[in-house]
């Protein structure tokens, strides 16, 4: 056979030089769509584009038809398909029926050849970018700000695969089959993958600059290092992770955001409306955030904004308030409406609320828009509350404001992805009620109420913790009190379900995941003119012990077998898979 | 040769005819009067009659003087002609379908001319790589169908008349929408994972066939063994479709006219439920969901919908309305049409063929309609008597006009519209559901329009070399410009709320989708260049044949587009120019690339006698696609051929035309994945913003393969020829077997999910294909005035995954693995059937012993799956992933397909039917069609009718739920995967022909009236759900697929 490849090779060649070009010549066809490793790599210009892709992976939920209170008890979602629906509330989720996040946020690889990217693409890619810039010529100032950004770009995707599956394989080579065998790494144990992700940030957090000039901005800072760190360590101080209640975590966690708070550089703006505008964007309460742009917006308004206005469907409606979330809002004299002295009446439960309340919910009777939102029934009103799920309108009785821009129609932005409005990751309201936390738990009370204080009363919102219990508060009321207020403070900004998460409050029979989502039913049964405000269960829901580690995705464990041979140990481990699946 | 003047005055008033033609008729006396000149002989007049050998008249039989084409005449109703020549002329005698015969004057004033039926065995030409052979002596596995079969029915595209005429093929139509309604080719099945699509050559040229009009088609061929694709070389495996256009035959010109009108309607509609039945089932599953003192509807409501549901004088119609998305949408009865008038005819040096083709189809909606033009212009010239020049020009022009928005997106509205939402109101404003209005995504989403120009041009210069008795050399060059355009203005929707707090009521005007236009162009231009030289040799040497052939064939195609956006339009002119001048607003794209391959074919053939043929051909073949030292390969392929028949042996047996033993092997490549495979490289592009701003980022596409190279295939086929009793039974049957290695897969399985990156294919898998094929034939003329036949064909195919990378999950789980099972195989849960009462304990919790479900909390009327292994092989009372099995057939890729086509005349009446159907194939139903209120959608009537509850336990879906348990219903499951077969009435034509008289009346040679249908009937019996078996999307999504009744016209002048 070689023979005649030989010959046939020779005729070829032959005939070509009649009619064409040499055979191999001719065929050498260099593509225009792609690059290679040497021009990527060739320049600080070229990689720094690598790394602009990787921060283009962010997983901001500006775009999200599914965002994460959706999971908590914050909010309901109207959509039956939606994982919350199918997976959450139904306690559905099982290794083949996982769910990957909103932005697959812990998605961890690919499955196939075909579906989308998962955590450790992006760490791949961060794993490159800091293996091709270290070993390349370029200049130290380069060196030294680039790689830390791709350091606190790995280790920002580590702590979703952390808080979502507890220990993960840590792997920060780029993996190559064809060098090396060695590319099945076993999962490290949870305190184990906490440890990397905090000493990665640790080690880097000086090489990052302070602020950044207004063409940086979106890229990683100082603070927005100390944050995630202070973050990481409060998850691992809570309960979930911290089970023998070790104090000196708590301490950990609260001079990390300590630091943060000393850099001095953050302020709180006048009130949380200020915050989910364009004008507003960058400005000194924002930590970190997802910039946003006319061409690569956001589709907030669209997605969670009231789904009537004005006669016309402008929303899809995603994030409905709870009943149990709007009950959490105080009255304005700053006590809960469970307490005997609020003044709450039931039959006016809108009334004398703190100025959050009517910041962030939408109900029966306020105005958007110019328009007034009605959902009571029988007035022919086409936001009255959804009870058979056969539209899009809410079926809780509310709708969300806050995070939405009032000045965005949102059925153009749900189509045009217009909205500009930054995705805030991190802002300083958050660190200062992280911060509360971690030092109650590490037993000083009297500056977590300070810390507490400056959330709690700015733009007049409510009088202090000191007005408002006089008689002064107790541990755990003061526990209670800024558990509600991590709640309404950050609503709707993806924090909740990891709170609930991390302080082990979902399960049981006082689980917060564990009982019925609520609405409010606004009726006149009896036809006598007067509005009665029942409370409506709007659907059942369901929460496991062991929905508080996600499953590790059947595929992961098919096709690891190291992983697959991992057994007890701290984690308790069934074969690679997390405890209870 | 009044009456031709008369009928081409008449046409040109038509304007249908080019004026050139025209010119060249009206001066054909001139002619005849130069020929006269030049005559030996003296002239005379010849009255002459052409019959057939049953002495019945031939009409329009054309009769040529030999060596003066334009001295001619075509016989009359009578089959009668007259014609002066010169006493010593010899006369060229033919007609379609007959054998021509040479007839000399010898001075006779009087002619009686007998032609013959061709004989089909004997001279009957298939087409092959590169040329053509006769049938008798080829060894090679081929099917044909001349299309004259399949013109007339009512298909636009005619990768649709495939199915069920050739055996071979399996063709399956995924969607019914004009202009992207083609069907998906397979030859002889499946036997690769990567591209399984046949290659297509139309005029001896990588092109699309879909676009061309069926009437321009002469003939269509499958090239199904190694023999046969061993010259296309690495793109020859899976097959290759042949596509010949219609050429000049001698003889006066012949004009004629064909033509249809259909009207379309789809082949099944789903029946949805109305909203007195939704508004029940939706109160049953609020229910079941846990409320049992709650119901979403309340017995007001339930009066309400009543009411309109009956139609009742008092009802509500606005605030209690009675939807179907499905019947509400779909117009019926929309419009199809097409017309071709083609001219031909020559004379000995020189053939001409013009045609003109012109196609319509409406859409479902009346914002749908696709049309196209088609040209094409087949010359060829002896510019010396060695020298012969050709010239082909064919083309087409199409517009798509779709609306703004996807048939998927609006199909899936239709679906998804509960009956309760309003589609429309009494006032006739269209409302909305989930913010999207079905109307306005159908009527006023503004529109898509794609006009596309393709143009082919194939010169070819044939040289014979006389010094070489059966050489000769050709020179083919092809040009094929295309073009496409797009554009996409959306506007935005207007939709209308009820407002029904008012009296009267009001309707709220909002707006879906943008708030202002938006507009997109793009452009697209490729310009295939392919040169081919070819050598052929082939003489006689008593009783032995030699037949040879060389190829050089290289083919460049580059590939340009650029698009622009402008977003914001603040006046409403759908020009690019007249959008928001904000630069934000603004945003364009473009790319190019070129694609090259080189190949070197070759066939070597030897006959003795008829009897005894050998044949060898191959091809080395060079392509793009791959590394430097790896872009070669060679693909050999040799075949035998007896011809029992001919032996002396066989001589006596009188009843046996043919009997003929065919044999084959050899190797042939496919292309099967992308491109620059082997490069490890970077992707770029916009990638998000830093600063506010949107920035260029740069990824890693994937790990490249520096090995990849093609698919290899070896092909062996035996074949049986036999044809018995003068032709009236003949079959033609083949086993092939396949196999395919090097296979490209997808390497994922060996690296762990934590790897991080796609990796190139590599040629690592292998699989193998076999099974029959067959086609027989039945023609019997029972007297003069009935003709029976049928035409059957049967293909099984079945592959088997040999070699492919899975997991040790699946690969050591026995009912899971995938290795050793055809590809495509179901797999998922075994389901057992219902929940019962006696599965539970008090407390609501399953039974020891009962296998848990990890989906939810699961009730009786639940789904309940069967547990067939844990982790150890062995059954641990949990369903999971281990329980997983085989379910089903493949979808794509039936196992056996067949068609039967009867065929029928009765003096002028003529009927065909083609019955066409699948077997052994799976289709796995999903989403609205079996599951009720699926993404807060509708529901079917199958569901309201039969769906569990306690009294029906028996139920063909579970018990309702909006919540819940809808996961563990959703799980790929065998509870939802149907037997697919089907048997469809693909067409059917009846045609009548006017009697002689009639025709002499109005002045034409032929005329004959059709009806004909596509897709009338179908049957399958597993599929309860009105779903077509074809469907592309199993969830009902998508454009239906259409059934249609038309009525037409073939006219020869």
């Amino acid at each position: 056979m070689m023979k005649i490849h030989a010959i046939i090779k020779t005729a070829c060649l032959a005939t070509s030089l009649v009619l064409f070009p040499a055979c191999e010549d001719w065929l050498e066809i260099e593509p225009k769509d792609r690059f290679s490793d040497t021009t990527v790599w060739g320049s600080e210009d070229n990689a720094d584009m690598f790394l602009n892709d990787i921060y283009n992976q962010f997983p901001h939920l500006n775009n999200e038809t599914q965002n994460l209170d959706q999971y908590s008890d914050n909010s309901y979602v109207g959509a039956e398909w939606m994982n919350a629906r199918t997976t959450i509330y139904t306690a559905a989720l099982s290794p083949t029926s996982w769910i990957p996040g909103p932005w697959d946020m812990w998605k961890w690889g690919r499955e196939g050849n075909s579906d989308a990217k998962g955590q450790y693409e992006r760490i791949r890619s961060c794993n490159l970018f800091i293996n091709k810039v270290t070993e390349s010529g370029f200049s130290d100032s380069y060196k030294k700000e680039r790689l830390a950004e791709a350091r606190f770009l790995r280790a920002w995707f580590y702590h979703y695969l952390w808080m979502a599956y507890g220990g993960v394989p840590i792997i920060t080579e780029v993996l190559d089959n064809n060098v090396d065998d060695d590319i099945f790494y076993p999962r490290e144990t949870a305190q184990k993958t906490f440890e990397f992700i905090t000493r990665e940030l640790g080690e880097i957090k000086d090489d990052l600059p302070l602020r950044r000039s207004s063409s940086e901005l979106g890229r990683a800072t100082k603070g927005a290092a100390l944050t995630l760190k202070g973050w990481v360590e409060l998850f691992h101080a809570s309960e979930l992770r911290n089970p023998d209640k070790d104090k000196s975590r708590w301490a950990m966690a609260a001079a990390t955001l300590k630091e943060v708070i000393d850099l001095g550089i953050y302020r709180l703006q006048p009130t949380i409306l200020d915050l989910w505008t364009e004008a507003t964007n960058n400005n000194d309460e924002v930590i970190y955030d997802f910039q946003m742009s006319k061409q690569n917006g956001g589709r907030r308004e669209g997605l969670f904004g009231p789904v009537f206005v004005k006669g016309v469907q402008a929303s899809w409606g995603n994030m409905q308030p709870t009943q149990e979330l709007v009950d959490d809002y105080c009255m304005a004299n700053g006590l809960p409406i469970t307490d005997p002295a609020s003044g709450y009446n039931p039959d006016r439960p809108y009334e004398n609320r703190e100025k959050r309340f009517y910041q962030s919910i939408l109900y029966d009777g306020s105005i958007w828009q110019g328009e007034e939102i009605i959902t009571r029934v029988g007035v022919g009103s086409p936001n009255e509350i959804d009870t058979s799920s056969s539209s899009d309108v809410t079926n809780t009785g509310y709708y969300t404001r806050k995070t939405l821009d009032e000045s965005v129609n949102g059925a153009d932005n749900l189509q045009m992805s217009n909205g500009m409005a930054n995705y805030i990751f991190f802002r300083y309201a958050d660190v200062l009620l992280m911060y509360a936390e971690a030092v109650l738990e590490a037993g000083d009370k009297n500056t977590a109420i300070d810390y507490l204080n400056m959330v709690r009363t700015r733009g007049d919102n409510m009088p202090s913790i000191e007005d408002t219990y006089p008689a002064g508060i107790t541990e755990n009321q003061l526990r209670d009190v800024i558990r509600r207020d991590r709640r309404i403070e950050l609503a709707f900004e993806d924090k909740r379900f990891w709170d609930i998460i991390r302080w082990k409050i979902c399960d049981g029979p006082d689980g917060v995941m564990n009982r019925p989502v609520g609405g409010m039913k606004i009726e006149d049964t009896d036809g006598d003119g007067v509005w009665e405000y029942n409370y409506h269960e709007v659907c059942q829901r369901t929460f496991l012990p062991r929905m508080y580690y996600q499953p590790i995705p059947q595929y992961v464990l098919d096709k690891n077998a190291v992983i697959r041979s991992q057994n007890g140990g701290e984690d308790g481990w069934v074969n690679g898979q997390n405890p209870g699946y | 040769m009044n009456r031709i003047i008369s009928r081409f005055a008449l046409l040109s008033l038509m304007g249908l005819l080019p004026c050139q033609v025209r010119a060249n008729h009206s001066a054909l006396p001139d002619e005849v009067q130069v020929q006269n000149s030049f005559s030996i002989g003296k002239n005379i007049t010849v009255k002459g009659t052409v019959v057939d050998k049953n002495n019945e008249p031939i009409i329009g039989a054309n009769i040529i003087v030999r060596g003066n084409a334009g001295n001619g005449a075509i016989t009359d109703l009578n089959g009668n002609f007259t014609l002066t020549v010169p006493s010593d002329a010899v006369l060229t005698v033919s007609f379609i379908g007959y054998g021509s015969k040479e007839v000399p004057v010898a001075g006779k004033k009087t002619l009686h001319v007998v032609l013959e039926e061709d004989s089909e065995l004997l001279d009957e030409v298939v087409v092959v790589a590169y040329g053509t052979q006769k049938k008798i002596s080829s060894t090679a596995a081929v099917s044909s169908m001349k299309t004259k079969d399949v013109a007339q029915k009512p298909v636009i595209n005619i990768s649709n008349s495939l199915a069920g005429r050739m055996a071979g093929v399996i063709a399956k139509q995924g969607s019914g929408e004009p202009g992207a309604d083609g069907a998906d080719l397979r030859i002889r099945g499946v036997a690769t994972l990567g591209n399984q699509s046949p290659l297509v050559i139309v005029d001896g040229v990588p092109r699309d066939f879909s676009r061309i009009d069926p009437n321009m088609i002469e003939d269509i061929t499958i090239l199904k063994d190694a023999a046969a694709v061993a010259p296309y070389g690495m793109a020859g495996a899976n097959g290759v479709v042949l596509v010949t256009t219609k050429k000049g035959k001698n003889g006066a010109p012949v004009l004629s006219y064909n033509g249809y009108v259909g009207f379309q309607n789809p082949t099944r509609i789903t029946d949805q439920v109305n909203s007195y039945e939704y508004a029940l089932m939706k109160n049953e599953a609020a229910m079941n969901a846990g409320y049992p003192n709650y119901y979403a509807y309340s017995q007001h409501d339930l009066e309400m919908y009543r009411k309109t549901c009956e139609g009742a004088a008092d009802a509500d119609r606005d605030l209690y309305p009675n939807s179907n998305g499905l019947r509400d949408l779909i117009q019926g009865n929309s419009v199809i049409t097409n017309h071709n008038l083609q001219l031909s005819g020559g004379s000995e040096k020189f053939q001409y063929y013009v045609s003109l083709g012109y196609s319509y189809q409406e859409g479902m909606w009346s914002t749908t309609d696709y049309q196209r033009f088609n040209l094409l212009t087949n010359l060829s010239v002896d510019a010396t008597k060695y020298t012969k020049v050709s010239l082909g020009l064919s083309g087409w022009h199409e517009k798509k006009n779709y609306p703004g928005a996807e048939s998927g997106d609006i199909m899936y509205q239709a679906y998804r519209t509960p009956p309760v939402s309003a589609i429309q109101y009494s006032n006739s404003l269209w409302g909305q559901y989930v913010g999207k209005s079905l109307f306005g995504l159908a009527y006023h989403s503004g529109y898509r329009e794609e006009p596309a120009d393709q143009l082919n041009t194939t010169l070819s210069i044939e040289q014979k070399l006389p010094f070489i008795e059966g050489l000769s050399l050709k020179g083919v060059i092809n040009y094929d410009p295309y073009r496409k355009k797009n554009k996409k203005y959306f506007t935005p929707i207007p939709v209308y709320t009820l407002d029904a707090s008012q009296d009267p009521y009001q309707y709220m005007e909002g707006f879906q989708g943008p708030e202002k236009p938006n507009l997109e162009q793009s452009f697209e231009e490729s310009v295939s260049m392919t040169y081919q030289g070819i050598i052929n040799y082939a003489r006689t040497f008593g009783k032995h044949t030699v037949t040879g052939l060389g190829v050089v064939e290289a083919r460049e195609r580059n590939v340009w587009n650029m698009s622009a956006k402008r977003l914001n339009y603040g006046i409403n002119v759908d020009e690019i120019n007249a959008g928001s001048s904000n630069p934000a607003d603004m945003g364009n794209g473009g790319t190019s690339w070129k694609e090259r391959q080189v190949g070197y074919a070759f066939r070597l053939g030897y006959n003795y006698d008829n009897r005894y043929m050998a044949e060898v051909s191959g091809r080395y073949d060079g392509h793009y696609y791959f590394a430097p030292g790896k872009r070669f390969g060679f693909f050999p392929a040799v075949s035998l051929g007896w011809n029992l028949g001919e032996e002396a042996f066989m001589k006596n047996v009188e009843w046996m035309d043919k009997l003929k033993l065919r044999l084959s092997y050899g190797e042939s490549g496919n292309l099967a994945g992308g491109s620059y495979q082997y490069m490890s490289d970077y992707g770029f592009g916009t990638a998000g913003n830093i600063g506010g701003v949107p920035v260029m980022g740069m990824w890693e596409n994937l790990q490249g393969n520096p090995n990849i190279t093609w698919e290899k295939a070896k092909k062996f086929d035996v074949g049986v020829e036999f044809s018995i009793l003068n032709g009236m039974f003949s079959l033609e049957a083949d086993y092939f077997y396949e196999k395919r290695s090097n296979m490209l897969m997808a390497p994922n399985a060996l690296v762990p999910a934590e790897y991080g990156i796609t990796l190139s294919q590599v040629n690592a898998g292998s699989m193998h294909n076999q099974g029959i094929d067959l086609s027989l034939n039945f023609n019997k003329k029972i007297n003069k005035d009935w003709l029976v036949g049928v035409k059957g064909t049967f293909t099984f195919a079945r592959n088997i995954l040999d070699e492919v990378f899975e997991t040790d999950a699946t690969y050591n789980n026995p009912n899971r693995r995938r290795t050793g099972r055809p590809d495509g195989t179901m797999f998922g849960y075994h389901a057992l059937g219902y929940f019962t009462y006696d599965d539970f304990n008090p407390d609501g919790s399953l039974k020891a012993g009962i296998a848990t479900q990890p989906w939810g909390q699961v009730y009786p009327g639940d789904l309940r799956y069967e547990d067939l292994s844990g982790p150890d092989g062995v059954p641990d009372g949990k369903i999971d992933e281990h329980d997983q099995t085989v379910i089903g057939f493949s979808n794509w890729a039936p196992e056996i397909v067949f068609g039967l086509a009867p065929t029928l005349q009765w003096k002028n009446f003529d009927l065909n039917a083609l019955f066409q159907g699948a077997t052994r194939t799976s289709i796995s139903l999903g989403e609205t069609l079996v599951m009720p209120f699926f993404d807060s959608g509708s529901a079917t009537k199958l569901q309201f009718k039969d769906h569990w509850t306690p009294e029906n336990q028996d139920a063909r879906y579970p018990r309702l739920t909006s919540e819940v348990t809808v996961n563990n219903h959703r799980q790929g499951s065998s509870w939802w995967v149907r037997d697919a077969t089907y048997i469809r009435l693909k067409s059917l034509e009846i045609g009548y022909t006017l009697p002689r008289k009639a025709l002499d009346f109005i002045g034409l040679s032929s005329l004959r009236v059709y009806a004909s249908g596509q897709n009338l009937w179908t049957w399958t019996p597993f599929i309860k759900e009105l779903v077509d078996p074809e469907a592309k999307s199993a969830n009902g999504k998508y454009y239906m697929q259409q059934a249609v009744y038309a009525f037409g016209l073939n006219i020869t002048f």
